[in-house]
C-alpha cells in the first residue's frame, strides 16, 4: 500500500513540475495576434486596447539599408521594468515576429535575426517594439528600415 | 537534424548567452514554393537550475539558421539549458556550463 501510494505520488510530481518551470508560451495564449496582417491589429491582439507612450528608454538597434533582407539584426535594450518585450514588423504577410517574457530580475538586451520582405515601390519598412511595463504602462519605439533584397520569398 | 552552438560567458555577475541554432525555418509562403510543410521555431526556452531566464514566442519570421543573443544575472559553473520547440512539434534540448 505505501509503496503504491509513493507511486502514485512520484508520477503526480513528475507531471506537474515541468509545467510550473515552462515559461508563458503566448502563440498558445494570444493565437490572433499571431495571425494579424497589420501592427495596430496584432498588439490588439497581444494587449488589447491600451494607450501607447512613446519612449527614447527603449534602444532598438538596426540597419538603416537592409542589403539582404534575409537576416536583419535587431538589437533592443532597455532599463524599464517590464513583464515583456514585443516586436513587430509591417512588411510581411503577419506582423508578430516575437514576444519575449521578462524574467523579475531579467536584463532586457535581446539580440534576433528576422526576415523581412521587400516593400512595393520603395516604401520603408518600420518595425515596431512594444514595452509592457510592470507599472501597467506600454512603452513604444519604432524604427524604418529599407530592405532592398526580399528574404521572405525565398 | 538540427543543432545549437551555445557559447556563455560570466563577467561581473552577468552572463552573456549566444545562442545559433540550425534551423530551415520554412515560413508559409516558402513551404508552398517547395511543396512541404511550413516549419519554424514557436518557442525558445533557456533555464537555469529550473529559474527561466529567457523565454521567447517567436513566429515564422526569424532568419534561417536564427541567431539569438541575451544577458541574464548569472554565476560560473552553472549549467544553462535551452529548449526550442518548432511548429511541427519537433523539440530540442540542449545544455552548456556558464564559462
Amino acid at each position: 500500500m505505501n509503496r503504491r501510494k509513493f507511486l502514485t505520488l512520484s508520477v503526480v510530481t513528475a507531471m506537474t513540475l515541468p509545467m510550473v518551470a515552462m515559461a508563458t508560451d503566448y502563440r498558445t495564449l494570444k493565437p490572433t495576434a499571431w495571425t494579424a496582417k497589420s501592427v495596430p491589429d496584432a498588439v490588439k491582439g497581444l494587449y488589447g486596447d491600451v494607450d501607447f507612450i512613446k519612449s527614447d528608454d527603449i534602444a532598438l538597434k538596426m540597419p538603416k539599408i537592409a542589403s539582404n533582407g534575409g537576416a536583419v539584426p535587431v538589437r533592443i535594450s532597455s532599463d524599464i521594468k517590464a513583464k515583456s518585450v514585443a516586436l513587430f514588423q509591417d512588411s510581411n504577410p503577419e506582423s508578430a515576429v516575437a514576444v519575449w517574457d521578462v524574467a523579475e530580475d531579467g536584463i532586457i538586451d535581446y539580440t534576433l535575426k528576422l526576415k523581412l520582405k521587400k516593400k512595393k515601390s520603395g516604401l520603408d519598412t518600420k518595425v515596431v517594439v512594444v514595452v509592457e511595463g510592470v507599472d501597467g504602462k506600454f512603452y513604444t519605439k519604432s524604427e524604418k528600415i529599407t530592405v532592398t533584397t526580399g528574404g521572405c520569398e525565398g | 537534424m538540427s543543432t545549437m552552438k551555445i557559447k556563455v560567458k560570466e563577467k561581473n555577475g552577468i552572463v552573456k548567452a549566444k545562442v545559433l541554432i540550425s534551423h530551415p525555418m520554412f515560413t508559409y509562403i516558402q513551404a508552398k514554393k517547395r511543396s512541404t510543410e511550413a516549419k519554424f521555431i514557436t518557442h525558445i526556452t533557456a533555464k537555469v537550475e529550473d529559474k527561466v531566464v529567457y523565454s521567447l514566442s517567436s513566429s515564422q519570421f526569424l532568419s534561417k539558421n536564427p541567431l539569438i543573443k541575451f544577458k541574464f544575472h548569472g554565476k560560473k559553473a552553472e549549467v544553462l539549458n535551452l529548449t526550442w520547440k518548432d511548429s511541427t512539434g519537433e523539440s530540442v534540448t540542449e545544455s552548456k556550463k556558464i564559462k
